[in-house]
């Protein structure tokens, strides 16, 4: 008896070891820009399905973000090693070390910004809803009350529902059903289905959408405040972070990032160099 | 729908195919290990497996994949999405595996071993000639059954930027904001996969019964 007891406490030990060693040790820290050089590449994490930012066409990554991704090969003295993963794990990634930098829309906010540094924005992305075309029960703010609202679950525009809130309470409404979906396609399949009556995104991915489905969505109005999208890097990796940025001035300085927000967007944005969030 | 989608939801296919390949040609011989570590009851390493098949029968898929994947190169170890994907689909299936065998292998008549042992069978000899041919019929159904699952869980691999059927499917779908004609596709690309694998079960089947009659 005492010896099956033994042996299933060893068994519950042996088994608890490798989690101990997980806790004790510290977390790998992400390269800094010196270890990046010496080991010579830079893992690069973006996203799949978040047109027009980053998207697959043909089996190939492109958007905005593929195609500074190309420019950084050629302006980086170092190999560019690109991982194409959902939204889901990026920012995990990116926090635990596993990469490097997240070259994707990540919305700028105050909780992010406490365990990622963020680079200079990348485009102008206020928040925006869309509704179904012909829907005319929307036609303004105020007729947001009490309706059924998706959006992606552990996004910025989730994370900013609340500044819309006070919008629609302050025409005398309420913020209405909010679901969560985990990306963007199948939100505004439900929007088509009837399932949600508006979708919160970016002005850019809203213009996106409308501008290949105009038979479908229409884009109605701004319900945030100024939003910016930029890339993420683990925090205090001042480097790597002072590398992105000096890299992100030059391509706004020699015309390749206008001109790809011409292409992807629709219009160039003058951007701030920093920003702080509110929310 | 372009050619280049439908290519690309046949590349995801070959992934899928991979990937299910590696866990169960992994993770049966595992499961069976494990069953007959448990089934011959060897002191501390028996109550270990118990252990080891609770938790990962109690872990998600998911959630294991994502410790894996991003717990592993903190301790030292470089792992790749393809690589953890594997990984956490052998450890996963291996326990599901070592419960079909382990029942099979409990339900063996106790007198055909006594039979062998009286003739002076050694215990290698007597699984090999007797007990496996007789437990891997039992068990054929429970084993297919754990590997079309395994099949039809891989998609949950996605999460780590592994792209199979369904996250081609996917990323079709955001591309042109039609995301019903490359779902049907996937769904048309599963079932001739999982329909293969019980076609095989059938096949064995009925060359069991055959041989059955036959004796």
């Amino acid at each position: 008896m005492s010896f099956r007891l033994t042996s299933r406490r060893s068994a519950v030990a042996s088994l608890l070891m490798p989690l101990a060693l997980l806790v004790a040790i510290p977390h790998a820290s992400a390269a800094t820009l010196e270890e990046i050089q010496k080991r010579g590449y830079l893992v690069v994490a973006t996203e799949d399905d978040f047109r027009p930012f980053e998207f697959v066409k043909d089996g190939k990554p492109t958007g905005f973000d593929n195609e500074m991704v190309e420019a950084l090969k050629k302006y980086a003295k170092f190999e560019i090693r690109q991982e194409i993963l959902p939204w889901t794990g990026i920012l995990a990634g990116v926090a635990t070390g596993k990469y490097d930098i997240a070259i994707t829309a990540a919305i700028i906010t105050k909780e992010r910004a406490q365990s990622l540094d963020f680079t200079s924005p990348i485009a102008d992305a206020t928040h925006y809803y869309v509704k179904r075309k012909g829907d005319d029960s929307i036609k303004s703010i105020k007729d947001l009350n009490g309706k059924t609202v998706g959006v992606q679950a552990g996004s910025a525009l989730l994370g900013r529902l609340p500044e819309l809130k006070a919008m629609i309470e302050k025409e005398g409404g309420k913020m209405g059903k909010i679901v969560e979906y985990t990306s963007y396609p199948e939100a505004y399949q439900d929007l088509a289905l009837k399932r949600t009556d508006y979708v919160v995104n970016t002005v850019i991915n809203l213009k996106s959408l409308v501008a290949e489905k105009g038979a479908v969505f229409e884009l109605g109005q701004p319900v945030s405040g100024k939003s910016y999208p930029a890339w993420a890097i683990k925090k205090g990796n001042a480097d790597l972070l002072a590398y992105m940025n000096k890299f992100i001035a030059e391509q706004k300085a020699n015309g390749t990032m206008p001109a790809l927000q011409k292409k992807w967007f629709g219009e160039s944005f003058t951007l701030p160099v920093t920003f702080t969030p509110e929310f | 729908m372009s050619h280049g989608d439908i290519l690309a939801i046949f590349n995801g296919a070959l992934t899928t195919l991979l990937l299910s390949a590696a866990g169960i040609a992994l993770g049966l011989p595992i499961g069976l290990g494990l069953a007959l570590l448990r089934w011959a009851r060897v002191p501390v390493i028996a109550p270990i497996v118990a252990v080891y098949v609770s938790l990962l029968r109690a872990t998600p898929l998911v959630t294991l994949l994502l410790l894996l994947f991003f717990a592993l190169p903190n301790v030292g170890v470089p792992i790749g999405p393809l690589s953890a994907g594997v990984l956490a689909l052998t450890m996963n299936t291996a326990a599901f595996n070592c419960e079909v065998w382990r029942a099979s292998l409990m339900d063996f008549p106790k007198e055909q071993i006594e039979a062998a042992q009286s003739v002076g069978m050694r215990r290698g000899l007597r699984f090999r000639r007797i007990v496996f041919p007789q437990v891997l019929r039992t068990s054929l159904t429970g084993l297919i059954n754990e590997m079309s699952l395994l099949i039809k869980v891989t998609p949950v691999l996605a999460v780590v930027g592994v792209v199979d059927i369904t996250r081609a499917a996917q990323r079709i779908g955001a591309e042109t904001y039609e995301p019903l004609p490359p779902f049907l596709v996937a769904v048309a690309i599963y079932i001739p996969i999982v329909f293969a694998l019980v076609s095989v079960q059938r096949l064995i089947e009925r060359r069991n019964l055959r041989l059955e009659a036959a004796a």
